[in-house]
């Protein structure tokens, strides 16, 4: 019986002792050098080099004037993703994210990778040609102050309610030189115009404690609304797709559904690990995938039709 | 700031550290006493069965206890969509829903629930946060009244229960990772526009709309029985339509998209500004949900709108 009372003591001691841990530094998210560190918090590691991967769900509909949205794929989508972290007397805390991405479409019906599809609008079959970006990277490093040193805000868009730390509620709009367009965009239009947007959620809590590292638990929605992708061959004709997704960060590759696992296991190996922390190329778009592979495969038939 | 030298990682250290002491004070407690043992054995909801997959629907949206009104909060923005420019940011926005459940019994479709709710979104200035009243049109030029979003109701049409009317099993669509769960899911709207004539089937104008909403929770509390209301949850939502009428677009091609992130909160108190005030000022109804009889058809932005405009009409004409 003592044995149990000295015990329940000692759990009481050291429940007691716990605030004294709580009451260490915590992240200013006002700060703008701390708004850094939740950001490498939430998208890698405040330890540079330690891979992060997340994963992302969802479906995929056509925007068509004159008819209801249509679900054409389910998606599965992954992301794997390391940081440097740096110090600079000008621009504060910074970083810089490299990594590698595939997001795959699946049959809406039976959950299968999609091979091939059937363009309802043309009555076409075309071959499907997942995202594989390598690398998608951060041109540069993002810090919490500009060149001449003043903070960058960004509590528009990362901020502490209450419990929860929220990012979002904006978007990346893109619009510039189509890749697969030709010289005279500005002319004749084909501009490349997508927009991009997704949420983080995380607890306060966690992601403002100063002496951890990295949020384990931090989730995420992404979406996307762009032109036709080019694989559906859909020319000219007007209409949009827009992706919905949820997703979050995963502590390691047996976590990924069996479908995404295997299928990076079979095509896309080299999505197991991030690229090097120092890695220079310029980014991969879908859009310039796409262009290599259809150079590619029209390269490969003109050389078929000369012999 | 090198932290390269660190092999293990702390974080995970801590929390093998923190649940060998949460054991330990679980297995001292309930040596002393038996009901605090059996307080931590109940059973938990198990989405697999479907009166289990009603109890959890409903935690996402609402609360168990009947009458018990719940509140989500979100702001974002609001942007334009033209082919051949660049995406305009228009508006900051923010809006808020406040809800309410009671239950309903159905003796071959088992227990059920019903939400009935109002909701109000304020246009704001993207740079300054005001609540606009005009709003310069850039395409067209013209100044034009803003109309909020002030829908009441927005309702479940009919309860939902554990079981369909064909006897098909209710489901939890939620997707379970780690120590998180969530539900995420696209409302693709067709119908009849509310605003447009007789003719739509053959000369178009009809409502085309894609709403978009993730929730997002800690699935502990989620499935504890005992935890009525969950306390954190965390959403996003999206939606993408035509222009809204007030902007008076006409049928010019285009398509507005919101991109918002919210959460649950506690109370009114906690709703960020100007909505906090807007709301309390010249929105009060929407302090409390409707009632849970509401038998009321529910409110959209067009059908909102049309009569706003159609009571302009008759003022004008006086």
């Amino acid at each position: 019986m003592i044995k149990r009372i000295g015990c329940l003591l000692l759990t009481l001691l050291i429940i007691g002792a716990a605030p004294s841990f709580a009451k260490d530094r915590k992240l200013d998210p006002a700060n703008p050098d701390d708004q850094i560190r939740l950001q490498v918090k939430i998208f890698c590691s405040l330890v540079e080099g330690r891979p992060t991967l997340y994963w992302w769900s969802g479906n995929m509909y056509s925007r068509v004037a004159g008819e209801p949205h249509r679900l054409l794929f389910k998606v599965h989508g992954m992301n794997i993703r390391q940081c440097r972290t740096r110090q600079d007397p000008v621009r504060g805390f910074c970083y810089r994210s490299v990594s590698r991405e595939v997001l795959l479409y699946l049959d809406p019906l039976t959950g299968d990778v999609a091979r091939k599809w059937k363009n309802p609008w043309t009555g076409k079959e075309v071959d499907v040609v997942h995202v594989a970006n390598d690398p998608v990277n951060a041109r540069d490093w993002i810090c919490g102050r500009d060149k001449d040193g003043k903070p960058i805000d960004r509590s528009e868009s990362m901020f502490v309610k209450d419990e929860l730390l929220l990012e979002g509620g904006g978007a990346a709009r893109l619009f510039y030189k189509n890749p697969l367009g030709g010289e005279y965009q500005d002319y004749i239009g084909g501009t490349y115009h997508a927009m991009e947007y997704g949420t983080t959620h995380a607890s306060a809590a966690e992601v403002l404690d100063a002496k951890d590292t990295e949020l384990e638990n931090a989730v995420l929605s992404w979406g996307r609304v762009s032109r036709w992708l080019p694989w559906m061959e859909m020319g000219d004709r007007d209409g949009l797709v827009v992706f919905n997704t949820a997703g979050m960060r995963l502590d390691g590759y047996e976590q990924l559904p069996d479908v995404m696992r295997r299928e990076l296991q079979t095509n896309y190996p080299s999505y197991f690990a991030p690229p090097p922390l120092d890695d220079a190329r310029p980014n991969e778009t879908s859009w310039t995938v796409f262009k290599k592979y259809i150079d590619g495969k029209r390269t490969a038939t003109s050389g078929n039709s000369e012999k | 700031m090198k932290y390269s030298a660190i092999t293990t990682h702390p974080r995970r250290r801590f929390r093998y550290f923190l649940s060998t002491l949460s054991m330990t004070v679980v297995l001292s407690l309930a040596s002393h006493a038996g009901s605090a043992e059996k307080a931590q054995r109940v059973a938990q909801l198990d989405p697999s069965r479907p009166e289990d997959a009603l109890t959890l629907t409903r935690k996402m949206n609402c609360s168990l206890e009947d009458g018990r009104p719940v509140l989500h909060w979100w702001k974002g923005t609001m942007i334009s969509r033209v082919p051949g420019e660049r995406d305009r940011v228009l508006f900051n926005i923010q809006g808020m829903n406040i809800r309410q459940c009671g239950s309903f019994n159905d003796p071959k479709r088992g227990p059920g629930f019903r939400s009935v709710s109002r909701e109000v979104m304020l246009f704001l200035d993207p740079v300054t946060n005001e609540v606009l009243k005009r709003w310069t049109n850039p395409w067209t030029g013209e100044e034009v009244e803003v109309i909020h979003v002030a829908n009441d109701p927005v309702n479940m049409r009919s309860p939902m229960f554990a079981y369909g009317i064909d006897g098909k099993p209710a489901q939890f669509r939620g997707t379970f990772v780690k120590d998180k769960v969530w539900t995420s899911g696209e409302a693709p709207l067709w119908y009849d526009n509310p605003m447009a004539g007789d003719y739509q089937e053959y000369v178009g104008n009809n409502y085309q709309a894609i709403e978009m909403l993730s929730s997002f929770t800690d699935a502990a509390p989620l499935l504890d029985p005992n935890v009525k209301t969950l306390s954190s949850v965390g959403i996003s939502w999206t939606r993408l339509s035509g222009w809204l009428p007030w902007m008076k677009m006409g049928g010019r091609v285009g398509t507005v998209v919101y991109s918002t992130v919210g959460k649950r909160l506690e109370s009114v108190d906690d709703l960020s500004e100007p909505l906090r005030t807007e709301v309390r000022s010249n929105y009060p109804t929407y302090l409390t949900p409707p009632p849970i009889d509401d038998a009321r058809p529910n409110e959209t932005s067009w059908t909102y709108i049309k009569k706003i405009i159609d009571q302009r009409r008759l003022n004008e004409k006086k």
